[in-house]
């Protein structure tokens, strides 16, 4: 492997990391590489790509919350040139109306600029916004929830949460991942969720769901509902989220007590451990009845 | 470089088990020198043979490996064939024979189907290590149910010690199942709320609630675990080794299994709800604000 295709490799293991443990892989894959330098710029597109995927929440420069940092939230520099698009990055909290540089690597925020939001989407979007942040609260233990809007359009929104709990004392961390697009034109709601769970003591086991959903808003829900329309978007998710958190409890149960014990029982049909002189006798004995004999046989 | 060694066995513990032998592979090509440090520590899924010879499967994995080929517990022979393959000494090769034999039975008992395998080599303090393998795969029945695979890695070393025999077992335990029928369970959710029947709806991406919802997913939960344990047990013939190492092995898969219930079962879905709640944690809050109003105002 030469050069490029070692920052490669380390790139696609960066990609894997599971929650809350980049820096741990991070590290290892610096030790594997012993070359700094090279590292440290060949990585950055893959941290770059790890954290939008991931929603990163970074703090706002100047606020009291957080906001999620992700391809939803970028704001392009119109760079022509790609490397430069993506170290001149900005990213978008519309909450608090501002922008900001992000460090892929440091994780910091900087630069901070007011961004004016677009007059004609602004409204049902912090209208979502206020649906959203009550319902972060009635659900999340440790969430973050942002709401963008989309350029060019006042019907088209994206919420975005995301939960993360790390314990590396415990060895364990699990992230929840939410993404809704709803488009008041279309009266779509299009949802994904995604898990992540990874527990380490002694071993390595990972839980990884992914869950699509598309289904129609009713009507009723116009960018001019206002606050009653947003309430009935979440209402939506919210019951979505439910019900998906349920059939999960029921996957469980299906594969701990029919897959499960397919694979392997937890004891013999005979409901008793082997009686291991009997299996080595028995196999003598077959041998012994058996035409092909063993008689006197080395 | 034992750093080295030890970080890429960090990074094979965090990094997902359903990608284990690509990342594997990209390892052993980032660093040659240490590709068989490497594939002697990083437990892989056992692939299963067909030996030529016989017919029967057998399990393949780093400790009946020579060069390309592996060897076969049944014929005791190589694929692809090797001029000077390493085997056991004929003396150690009985004993593996009438230990596949014998947990050929105790795959039967506990796993009702599957592929098992045991290898011996000689050690050379005059000991004797060998590896038990076993096996099995489910694949759905029906559209909708789970698939998975149990792979069990249980590596001994026995050292005799006049009439007693002093053993060390390292046993990993790798596991994995897949669900893709939330679709399916949604759909039978919904459907039974509207009062319908939804017949063969497991197929993902099935229409439901009035033909107008659409969903698809998937669950996987995958990885592995390992234990350690030593024991003496009595040695009254050579073929007390395979009843010592049987039941050594017996106990620690049945302490395993508990372990992975807990584990696969019962924690990562605490987390999950760790993360989420599915009762509303505000109404829970103002329930226990009106609680202690309520006996506030009792107490006055």
């Amino acid at each position: 492997m030469d050069a490029e295709e070692r920052i490669q490799a380390a790139s696609k293991f960066l990609l894997q990391s599971p929650p809350g443990e980049i820096n741990d892989v991070l590290n290892d894959v610096r030790n594997i590489i012993s070359d700094d330098e090279s590292l440290q710029a060949g990585v950055l597109p893959a941290l770059r790509e790890y954290n939008l995927a991931q929603f990163i929440t970074a703090d706002v420069p100047g606020h009291q919350h957080q906001s999620i940092v992700s391809e939803a939230a970028r704001i392009p520099s119109g760079s022509a040139d790609e490397d430069d698009e993506q170290s001149q990055d900005r990213y978008w909290d519309p909450r608090s109306r501002t922008s900001f540089r992000f460090d892929h690597l440091s994780l910091e925020t900087s630069d901070p600029e007011h961004v004016e939001p677009d007059p004609e989407s602004e409204p049902f979007r912090a209208a979502l916004e206020t649906a959203s942040l009550t319902y972060l609260s009635s659900h999340y233990h440790d969430g973050v929830v942002s709401v963008f809007s989309t350029p060019g359009s006042a019907s088209r929104y994206i919420i975005q949460i995301v939960a993360n709990k790390y314990n590396p004392s415990n060895y364990w961390s699990g992230r929840w991942r939410s993404e809704y697009i709803v488009d008041t034109d279309a009266k779509q709601l299009t949802g994904k969720i995604l898990l992540n769970v990874h527990y380490y003591e002694q071993g390595n086991v990972q839980l990884s769901t992914t869950h699509n959903v598309s289904l129609s808003l009713p009507p009723a829900i116009a960018a001019s509902g206002g606050a009653s329309a947003a309430s009935k978007v979440l209402a939506l998710i919210e019951t979505e989220e439910g019900k998906y958190q349920s059939s999960l409890n029921d996957t469980y149960a299906e594969m701990g007590e029919k897959t499960f014990k397919g694979l392997r029982r937890a004891l013999p049909m005979t409901r008793s451990k082997l009686d291991w002189d009997r299996v080595l006798g028995y196999k003598l004995g077959a041998e012994l009845t058996n035409s092909k004999g063993v008689f006197g046989s080395a | 470089m034992g750093d080295l060694v030890d970080s890429m066995l960090d990074l094979m513990r965090r990094l997902p088990p359903t990608h284990v032998e690509e990342n594997v592979a990209s390892l052993v090509a980032m660093c040659p020198d240490y590709a068989d440090d490497l594939l002697g520590s990083v437990d892989q899924p056992l692939k299963v043979m067909t030996d030529r010879a016989t017919g029967k499967e057998y399990l393949a994995c780093d400790y009946n490996r020579d060069g390309d080929s592996y060897r076969s517990p049944w014929s005791n022979e190589y694929d692809p064939p090797l001029e000077d393959g390493t085997t056991p000494s004929p003396k150690l090769r009985k004993l593996e024979i009438q230990a596949n034999e014998a947990f050929d039975t105790y795959r039967e008992m506990y796993y009702e189907g599957g592929v098992s395998s045991v290898f011996l080599w000689d050690l050379d303090d005059g000991g004797f290590a060998g590896v038990v393998l076993l096996k099995k795969t489910l694949n759905p029945s029906a559209p909708g149910e789970p698939s998975g695979s149990w792979d069990s890695i249980h590596v001994f070393e026995a050292a005799e010690r006049g009439r007693q025999a002093h053993y060390k077992l390292t046993s990993t335990i790798m596991l994995q199942m897949v669900d893709r029928s939330t679709a399916a369970r949604g759909s039978k959710d919904d459907s039974a709320a509207a009062g319908t029947k939804s017949p063969g709806a497991a197929a993902a991406g099935e229409k439901a609630n009035g033909g107008d919802a659409k969903r698809e997913g998937e669950v996987t939960l995958s990885g592995s675990m390992t234990r350690q344990t030593e024991q003496d047990f009595p040695l009254q013939d050579p073929s007390s080794h395979i009843a010592n190492t049987g039941r050594m092995i017996e106990e620690m898969e049945i302490k395993m299994r508990n372990l992975l219930q807990e584990v696969y079962f019962g924690k990562t879905r605490d987390v999950v709800f760790d993360l989420r709640s599915l009762d509303d944690l505000e109404k829970a809050r103002r329930q226990r604000e009106l609680q202690k109003e309520l006996v506030g105002f009792i107490k006055r």
